[in-house]
C-alpha cells in the first residue's frame, strides 16, 4: 500500500494568503477553534510624509479620499538620533508607561503597530482604549500601521514558536521594513542619507532588545531612551514599575504576605456552583480595614476584615469571596480604624520582615473581637469572608499627596530615586508605594498616580507618579482634583463637537417666516404670558411656565421646556459627547457644561424677551387640580420675566401686584399646593440632606459665607410642574415605546437597610419607624418629633435618605412594569423631561416624545434596547459623581470659609462608635468625626454600651455621648502635621444645648 | 448482515461474471487488474486539509474513489450517571458511547437511506469497539468533549466504500488535536487560545483508532481491496475491524503479547450481503431450449434444477453461508504478523500528520 500527499504551495497566489487559528471560549462555556483568512496586500501606507511612493498606492475611500499621512517628514531628533526619529513601541513598553506617551514635553511621531495594538487590548483594556484616544488626536501624530496586513511585514508562526515571540519577531519585521522603506523613499526623492529618520523600537524585553540588536534594528530601551530626553527626571517616573527589581527579591525567597489568588477556572466553576461569590469590593469609609461585598446570593453584605482577608483587593475592584465558617463571623465593626493614624511612620522603602498585619492592626482587631465575644447573643454577628481572587481590577488615577514622614530629610534635595508614600484622597483607596526621583519638589502637591501592581510580598500597591495638579489647598488643584476623582470630563469640547454648533453662533434667532422648515409643525405660542423661575444667577433655562384660566373655570398650565433635541441631532459628535458626559457638573465656583456654551446659555436656554423653540406640554385642570386633558407639541415661546426664586416669591407676596404674569403665579402656586397635597396622601417622601451654600466673592470666588438653603413656596411650585411634566411624558413614550422608552424609577429599599435606624429611634426616643411602604414611611417621618428640638425631625431624614436607594435611569424593556414604580415620589411612572440643557436623559426623552406625537421619525439609537441600556449605565454613573463632586465641593469651600476661625456651633450626634462618635453641623453642612483621643490629653477610659447607643469616658475626661444628642462643638481648621491636609476640626465643648 | 454493497447495477453478463469467477477462484487467484491477492491499489491521502476542524482527511482510491472526514468537537456537560455508579476513580477517563456521533453523507443518497445509515452505525461500532476511544473524550468529572465526526463521500459509491470511510476517518483521527486545558480538576474547563497549544487526541505513540478492512472470498481464495468488479463474484463479504496497541499504552484492561512490539486486535467483525446474490445466473445448456434442454416450467421448478448443477462456465450466484473454517482464515489473513493489517496500519502511519 503507498500514500502519497498532494503538495502543497503550487499555487502562485498562496503568499499573500495566510491564515490566523485560534480557540475561542464563549460565556456559555463553549469552545470554538476560528481560523480567519488573512489576505495580505501591499498597499498599506507607511504615512510618513517622506514618502512619494505609499501616497501614490494609498487606498482610498469611496468619495475618493485619502487619510492623510500621520508621520511629520522632519521629526524631533535626541542625541542619540541626531536624524531625527520615529517610535515604535511593543506592547511591554506601551504597557509600562503610557503616561509617557501622553505627555506633552516628549513621545511625537509613534508608529504603533497593529500587533502590538492587538496585544494591548488582551492585557489591558482601559490602556487600550488611552491608546486609542491618543492615535485620535492630531498633534501627537500616532500612527496605526497594519503590519498584519502588509505583505512585508507580515510574519509567519515557526514551529514551536511561542505567542510572544512571534510578536516580537513581528515588531523587529515591521522596524526593518520601515528602515528600508524610508530610506528608499528619501533616496527616490533625491534626498540626503543623512535625512533618514531613525526608526527606533522601544522595548523593555531585553531579550527582545537583542534580538534587534542581531538584526540591525535601532532599539532602545525606554529607561535609556528617556534618559536621553531633555525633562528625563519627570518623565522616568511615568515609567511603571518594572518588574526586574522585583525578580531579584524573589530570588531571595522572600515570603510572600499574602494568599494566592485562585485561577481563573477555579473561580468561575466556584461562582457557577454558589461555593464562591462574586461582588464589587467596597471599602467601609469609617474603618480601611473592613470591607463589605454585595452578592446576590445573600440580603445582607458580606464583610471582610482584616488586611489578610481583604488580600490585596481595591475599593471598586470585582472580586471572588469565600464565606468563612461560622465561628468566624463578626459584627460590623463599632470602632474608627483609620490608616493613617495607625501606620503613620512606616517606612516605605523596607521591604525585609514586613508583616502584612502590623501589631498596631493587629491589636486593633483583637479589640474588636473582644467585643464580640463579650456581647450578648442579642448581637447578630454576619457572615464574613476572605477574597480568593480579583476578577477585574478597576485601578483608575488617583489624585493624593505624597506622605511627609515617608520622605527621607537627607534625599529631600536630592536628585536621588527613592520610595515613598502616596496617600489617597479617597480614604477607602490603601496608600501607595512610588518611586519617584521628584520627592523634594511634589511634596505638598496634589498629586495624580496611578497603581501598577500589588503582589503577594508587598503590604502596598506599587505605583507611579503621572503628574502634579499644584500645590495643596491652591483653588485650581483642588478643583482638578475634585474632577478627576469623580471622573468628570472637564476637558473643553472638542473641534468636531464645535462644528456641530449652528453656524450662525449667537446670532441665531427663531425664523421669522412661519414657512420656514424649522416652523413645521411648531406651534405658535408666543403670545402667552410666559415666564421662567430660577435660582439667582441661572443662565441655562431648562424651563418656563405660563397658566391662564379657561372660559368653564379650568385653568390651562403649560410647562415649556427648552427644544435641544432640535440642535443636538443624534449620532453627531455633539451627541456622543452630550451622552458620555451625561450630565452638567455644578461645583461651588464652576460649572462643568454637557453642551457647549453657546447652547447651554444662550441658543437653547429660554431666556427672556426673546424667541425661543420650546418643548411644551399643555394640561387643561380644574380648580381642584384634576388633570382634564393633556397636550405635548413642539412650540415657538417668547418668556416675558426670568424671576428669580426670590424675586417671584416677593412679587406673589405683594399683594398690589395684579399684572397678569403675577396672577399666573398665584394660579400656579395654588394648584402645586394641591398636587403636593395629593402627592403626600399618595406617600411620597419628603427626605431630607444637608444643603449649603456658599456665598463667594464675584471677582475671586473665595468663600465669604455659608448660608443653609432657605426654601420658598415658589421652588415647591416649580418642583410640582415639573414633576408633573415628567410624569405625563413618561406614561405617553411608555405607550408609545413599552420596550425602549427612558424612565427613571426608584427602587424601594430592602427592609434591612432600615433596621438600624429603627432601633436607634425605638431605643433612643421610643419612636417607631414603619417602612413596609413609602406612605407608612412618609408617615412614621411625619411622627418623628422631638417638641424641644426642631431640627431633630429633619436630622431623621437625613439618616432615613442614606437608608435609600439611589434612583436610576433604565429603558423600559428591562424591567417589568411594577418596578417601574418611583419610591420617593410614590409615582407608577417617572422619567426626566425638564431639564435637557444639563441632562442627557432628558434629551432622549425628548427625542422619544416627539417621536410619539409624530413629529419626527424616532432615531435608531433611541430605538435600540441594548444602546439606550449602555446609555442608561453611563448616566446612572455619571450622575451619581456629579451629585458627589457638587458635594465635595461644597465641602472644600465650607472648609476654606471656616480657615483661620474658631466656631462655636450646635450640632447632633448621628452615630457612636466605641472610640469616638460622628457630629452634624446643620449650620455648615458638616459631619465630622470626634474621636476618644480627642477629648482630652491622655485618651480617657471608655465604655461603650452598643444596645443603648450611649459612649461614656471617665478618667482624663467624663462625658456621656448619646445618639441624636444635642452638643455644643468647637469648629476649627487644622492642618494636620506629616500630611500636610487642611481639616475641619470638631472639638466637644459640651453636652446639650447651648 | 449488513446490506448489499451499492444500489448500482452491476453491469456485467453472466458469462463474464462466470469468467471472474473463474479466475479468482485459481490458486494463485488471477484479479482483472494483475494484482495479487494481498495487494491493495495506491491511493492518495493527506491530512488537515480543512483548517476550520480539529482535524480532517482525505483519501482518494486509484478507482476514484474519495473521501473526505472532518472533526469537530464541542464541551458538553455529563450528565450523571445513576445507575451502578463504581466508585469516583473507575468514573475517571471512562467515556460513554453517546460523546462520538459519527455522520456519513453519500452523494445522491438520503440522510435517512439505510446505506448511509448502516455505514455510520458501522463505523461508529468499530471505534466504540475498542474501549478506549472514547475515553479521550473525558476532561474531567463533570464535562466532556462531544466528538462529530462527518464523513462525506465525494464519488459515486463504485465499490463498497467502507474501508474508504473508515481509513479516512482514522486519518482524520489521527489528525484531531483538541485546545490544551488550562483548568485543574473538577473545574469548568478552560482552555489555552493557543491553537499551536492544542494536544493531539491520539498522541505519538499511543494506541490508534480502529480501521475496519473489506476481505473477500472466492472459493477459498481471500482477496483483499476487491474492486467493485471483483465484489461482483465474492462468495463472502466480510468487514473486520482491528486496532493496534503499542506496548508502551498497555494498561490493565489490555493483554498484551509479550514480546512483540504491536499487537493488532480484531474488534469486530461483520459480514455483508455480497452484491453476487443479486446477479442474474446465467441459462445451462440443460435448461436452455435452444441448446436441447428444456425451460422449467415454474421458478421454483427452476431453482430446484440449478441447485444440483455445477456446470464449469455457467454463473450461479452463491447462495447459502460462510464456512466458519474460511471466516476464521480470512481473520487470521488480516491479523496475522507481517499481514495485511499491520501493512495498512503502516501505510496509515506513514501519512504525514500536518
Amino acid at each position: 500500500m503507498t500514500s502519497l500527499k498532494r503538495s502543497l504551495g503550487s499555487d502562485p497566489l498562496s503568499s499573500s494568503i495566510s491564515s490566523k487559528v485560534f480557540v475561542r471560549s464563549t460565556k456559555s462555556g463553549k469552545v470554538q477553534k476560528i481560523v480567519r483568512e488573512l489576505y495580505l496586500r501591499q498597499d498599506i501606507p507607511c504615512s510618513s510624509k517622506l514618502c512619494t511612493a505609499c501616497l501614490a498606492t494609498a487606498p482610498r475611500d469611496a468619495a475618493g479620499l485619502l487619510a492623510p499621512f500621520v508621520l511629520s517628514a522632519k521629526p524631533a531628533g535626541t542625541k542619540a538620533y541626531p536624524n531625527g526619529h520615529y517610535l515604535l513601541p511593543d506592547t511591554n513598553a506601551l504597557l509600562n508607561a503610557l503616561d509617557l506617551f501622553e505627555s506633552t514635553s516628549a513621545f511625537y511621531d509613534v508608529i504603533i503597530l497593529q500587533t502590538v495594538l492587538e496585544e494591548l487590548r488582551n492585557r489591558s483594556l482601559p490602556l487600550y482604549n488611552r491608546l486609542i484616544g491618543l492615535t485620535k488626536s492630531a498633534e501627537k501624530r500616532f500612527y496605526v500601521f497594519f503590519n498584519e496586513f502588509r505583505l512585508e511585514t507580515y510574519v509567519h508562526r515557526e514551529q514551536g514558536e511561542t505567542i510572544n515571540d512571534r510578536n516580537d519577531r513581528a515588531v523587529r519585521r515591521a522596524g526593518k521594513w520601515y528602515d528600508e522603506h524610508l530610506s528608499q523613499a528619501v533616496k527616490a526623492a533625491g534626498g540626503n542619507k543623512k535625512s533618514v529618520p531613525t526608526v527606533v523600537m522601544l522595548s523593555d524585553d531585553k531579550e527582545n532588545l537583542k534580538k534587534a540588536k542581531r538584526d540591525g534594528v535601532a532599539a532602545c530601551g525606554l529607561k535609556d531612551y528617556v534618559s536621553g530626553l531633555e525633562n528625563a527626571e519627570q518623565l522616568l517616573d511615568m515609567i511603571a514599575v518594572v518588574k526586574e527589581g522585583r525578580e531579584i527579591r524573589d530570588a531571595r525567597a522572600q515570603e510572600a504576605l499574602f494568599a494566592e489568588y485562585y485561577s481563573v477556572s477555579k473561580m468561575m466553576t466556584g461562582v457557577k456552583n454558589g461555593t464562591l461569590h462574586q461582588g464589587i469590593f467596597n471599602v467601609s469609609p469609617y474603618n480601611y480595614l473592613e470591607g463589605s461585598i454585595n452578592v446576590p446570593a445573600f440580603d445582607k453584605n458580606l464583610l471582610v476584615l482584616g488586611r489578610e482577608s481583604i488580600n490585596r483587593a481595591v475599593q471598586g475592584d470585582v472580586v471572588v469571596v469565600e464565606v468563612l465558617p461560622k465561628d468566624q463571623w463578626k459584627e460590623p465593626s463599632t470602632k474608627i480604624i483609620e490608616e493613617e493614624a495607625l501606620n503613620k511612620n512606616e517606612n516605605p522603602d523596607a521591604e525585609d520582615g514586613e508583616a502584612v498585619v502590623t501589631e498596631r492592626e493587629r491589636k486593633a482587631l483583637q479589640e474588636e473581637v473582644k467585643k464580640v465575644h463579650s456581647k450578648s447573643s442579642e448581637g447578630r454577628p454576619q457572615p464574613t469572608a476572605r477574597v480568593v481572587g480579583v476578577v477585574k481590577r478597576n485601578w483608575r488615577q488617583y489624585v493624593g499627596h505624597v506622605d511627609e514622614s515617608s520622605v527621607s530629610q537627607s534625599v529631600k534635595e536630592s536628585r536621588k530615586q527613592q520610595t515613598v508614600f502616596l496617600i489617597p484622597m479617597d480614604k477607602r483607596i490603601p496608600k501607595i508605594r512610588v518611586r519617584t526621583r521628584q520627592a523634594g519638589e511634589i511634596i505638598g502637591k496634589r498629586v495624580l498616580v496611578t497603581i501598577d501592581s500589588w503582589d503577594r510580598d508587598s503590604r502596598y500597591p506599587v505605583g507611579h507618579f503621572v503628574r502634579s495638579l499644584g500645590e495643596l489647598e491652591t483653588k485650581g488643584a483642588e478643583t482638578e482634583a475634585l474632577l478627576l476623582e469623580y471622573d468628570v470630563q472637564y476637558r473643553p469640547f472638542p473641534k468636531a463637537v464645535l462644528d456641530c454648533l449652528p453656524t450662525k453662533g449667537h446670532d441665531w434667532k427663531v425664523p421669522a417666516s412661519a414657512d420656514d422648515p424649522g416652523w413645521k409643525d411648531r406651534r405658535d405660542l408666543r403670545g402667552l404670558q410666559i415666564c421662567s423661575i430660577d435660582p439667582i444667577g441661572c443662565q441655562d433655562i431648562d424651563d418656563a411656565l405660563h397658566a391662564r384660566p379657561l372660559p368653564n373655570g379650568n385653568f390651562e398650565v403649560g410647562v415649556h421646556i427648552a427644544d435641544v433635541s432640535h440642535f443636538v441631532k443624534p449620532n453627531n459628535a455633539m451627541d456622543a459627547e452630550a451622552s458620555i458626559r451625561g450630565t452638567t457638573v455644578y461645583l461651588v465656583d464652576k460649572r462643568i457644561d454637557m453642551l457647549p456654551m453657546l447652547l447651554g446659555t444662550d441658543l437653547c436656554s429660554l431666556k427672556p424677551y426673546v424667541e425661543r423653540y420650546a418643548f411644551s406640554a399643555i394640561w387643561e385642570i380644574t380648580p381642584d387640580a384634576e388633570i382634564v386633558k393633556s397636550d405635548f407639541t413642539k412650540s415657538v415661546i417668547k418668556s416675558r420675566e426670568a424671576f428669580s426664586y426670590e424675586q417671584a416669591q416677593i412679587r406673589v407676596d405683594d399683594a398690589s401686584q395684579q399684572d397678569e404674569l403675577t396672577t399666573a403665579m398665584r394660579t400656579l402656586l395654588m394648584l402645586s399646593k394641591k398636587f403636593k397635597q395629593k402627592r403626600m396622601d399618595a406617600g411620597a417622601l419628603s427626605l431630607s440632606s444637608p444643603e449649603v451654600r456658599v456665598e463667594t466673592e464675584s471677582e475671586t470666588s473665595d468663600p465669604i459665607d455659608i448660608k443653609t438653603k432657605k426654601h420658598l413656596d415658589t421652588m415647591s411650585l416649580v418642583e410640582e410642574f415639573m414633576l408633573l411634566a415628567n410624569t405625563s411624558v413618561a406614561a405617553k413614550i411608555y405607550s408609545a415605546f413599552p420596550q425602549t422608552a427612558m424612565l427613571r424609577r426608584h427602587g424601594a429599599p430592602p427592609k434591612t437597610n432600615f433596621e438600624e435606624l429603627a432601633n436607634q429611634l425605638k431605643v433612643k426616643k421610643g419612636l417607631e419607624l414603619r417602612t413596609s411602604s413609602s406612605k407608612e414611611l412618609a408617615d412614621s417621618l411625619d411622627a418623628c418629633v422631638d417638641p424641644q428640638e426642631s431640627f431633630f425631625n429633619t436630622l431623621v431624614r437625613i439618616m432615613a435618605t442614606r437608608c435609600m436607594m439611589s434612583a436610576e435611569y433604565f429603558c423600559s424593556g428591562t424591567q417589568a412594569y411594577p418596578e417601574f414604580r418611583h419610591y420617593g415620589l410614590a409615582s407608577e411612572i417617572y422619567t426626566h423631561f425638564t431639564s435637557p440643557i444639563r441632562r442627557y436623559a432628558d434629551l432622549v426623552a425628548h427625542r422619544q416624545l416627539a417621536a410619539a406625537i409624530d413629529y419626527e421619525p424616532l432615531d435608531a439609537s433611541v430605538r435600540s434596547k441594548g444602546k439606550l441600556e449602555s446609555v442608561c449605565k453611563n448616566i446612572n454613573v455619571r450622575h451619581r459623581n456629579a451629585q458627589q463632586a457638587g458635594r465635595a465641593s461644597i465641602e472644600y469651600y465650607v472648609g476654606q470659609a471656616l480657615k483661620g476661625r474658631i466656631v462655636e456651633e450646635e450640632g447632633f450626634v448621628m452615630k457612636v462608635f466605641s472610640n469616638g462618635f460622628v457630629v452634624f453641623v446643620p449650620r455648615f453642612g458638616i459631619e465630622s468625626l470626634i474621636r476618644l483621643r480627642d477629648l482630652a490629653e491622655t485618651e480617657p477610659e471608655s465604655t461603650f454600651d452598643a444596645e443603648d447607643y450611649v459612649l461614656r469616658t471617665s478618667g482624663s475626661r467624663e462625658v456621656e455621648v448619646e445618639l441624636f444628642e444635642k452638643v455644643v462643638v468647637r469648629i476649627s481648621d487644622v492642618k494636620e502635621e506629616g500630611t500636610g491636609k487642611r481639616k475641619v476640626r470638631l472639638e466637644l465643648v459640651k453636652t446639650g444645648g447651648k | 448482515m449488513a446490506p448489499s454493497a451499492s444500489t448500482q447495477q452491476i453491469l456485467l453478463s453472466p458469462a463474464e461474471l462466470s469468467y471472474l469467477h473463474t479466475s479468482l477462484s485459481l490458486t494463485p487467484p488471477i484479479r482483472p487488474d494483475g494484482r495479487r491477492a494481498t495487494d491493495f491499489r495506491p491511493l492518495h491521502a493527506e491530512t488537515d486539509i480543512l483548517p476550520g476542524t480539529y482535524g480532517s482527511a482525505r483519501i482518494c482510491f486509484a478507482d476514484g474513489t474519495e473521501a473526505v472526514v472532518g472533526v469537530k468537537a464541542e464541551v458538553e456537560k455529563s450528565t450523571p450517571s445513576y445507575a451502578g455508579d463504581d466508585g469516583g476513580d473507575r468514573d475517571e477517563e471512562k467515556g460513554r458511547n453517546e460523546w462520538v456521533e459519527v455522520s456519513v453523507e453519500i452523494p445522491g443518497m438520503r440522510d435517512d437511506d439505510s446505506m448511509p445509515v448502516f455505514l455510520a452505525a458501522m463505523l461508529s461500532e468499530s471505534l466504540l469497539a475498542d474501549g478506549g476511544f472514547t475515553g479521550r473524550l473525558w476532561i474531567n468529572r463533570r464535562f466532556h468533549w462531544k466528538l462529530y465526526l462527518d464523513i462525506l463521500l465525494l464519488s459515486q459509491p463504485l465499490s463498497y466504500p467502507l474501508p474508504l470511510l473508515s481509513l479516512t476517518t482514522h486519518l482524520a483521527l489521527l489528525s484531531t488535536r483538541l485546545p490544551k486545558l488550562k483548568s485543574e480538576q473538577d473545574e469548568d474547563p478552560l482552555f489555552d487560545d493557543d491553537w499551536d497549544a492544542s494536544v493531539h487526541l491520539y498522541p505519538a505513540g499511543s494506541a490508534k483508532p480502529a480501521v475496519t478492512l473489506l476481505v473477500m472470498a472466492v472459493k477459498d481464495n481471500i482477496i483483499f481491496d476487491a474492486s467493485k468488479e471483483e465484489l461482483s463474484v465474492a462468495e463472502v463479504v466480510l468487514a473486520v475491524s482491528i486496532a493496534s496497541h503499542s506496548s508502551s499504552a498497555g494498561s490493565g484492561r489490555m493483554q498484551v503479547d509479550s514480546g512483540s512490539g504491536r499487537q493488532l486486535r480484531l474488534l469486530a467483525v461483520r459480514t455483508i450481503d455480497p452484491p453476487s446474490r443479486l446477479t442474474h445466473p446465467g441459462v445451462p445448456n440443460s435448461l436452455n431450449t435452444a441448446t436441447g434442454g428444456t425451460a422449467a416450467a415454474s421458478l421454483e421448478q427452476e431453482n430446484s434444477k440449478r441447485e444440483g448443477l455445477h456446470e464449469e462456465g455457467v454463473w450461479q450466484p452463491p447462495r447459502g453461508g460462510a464456512k466458519r473454517k474460511l471466516i476464521a482464515g480470512m481473520i487470521a489473513r488480516v491479523l496475522e504478523k507481517g499481514g495485511v493489517g499491520e501493512e495498512v496500519l503502516d501505510g496509515l502511519n506513514a501519512v504525514e500528520l500536518g
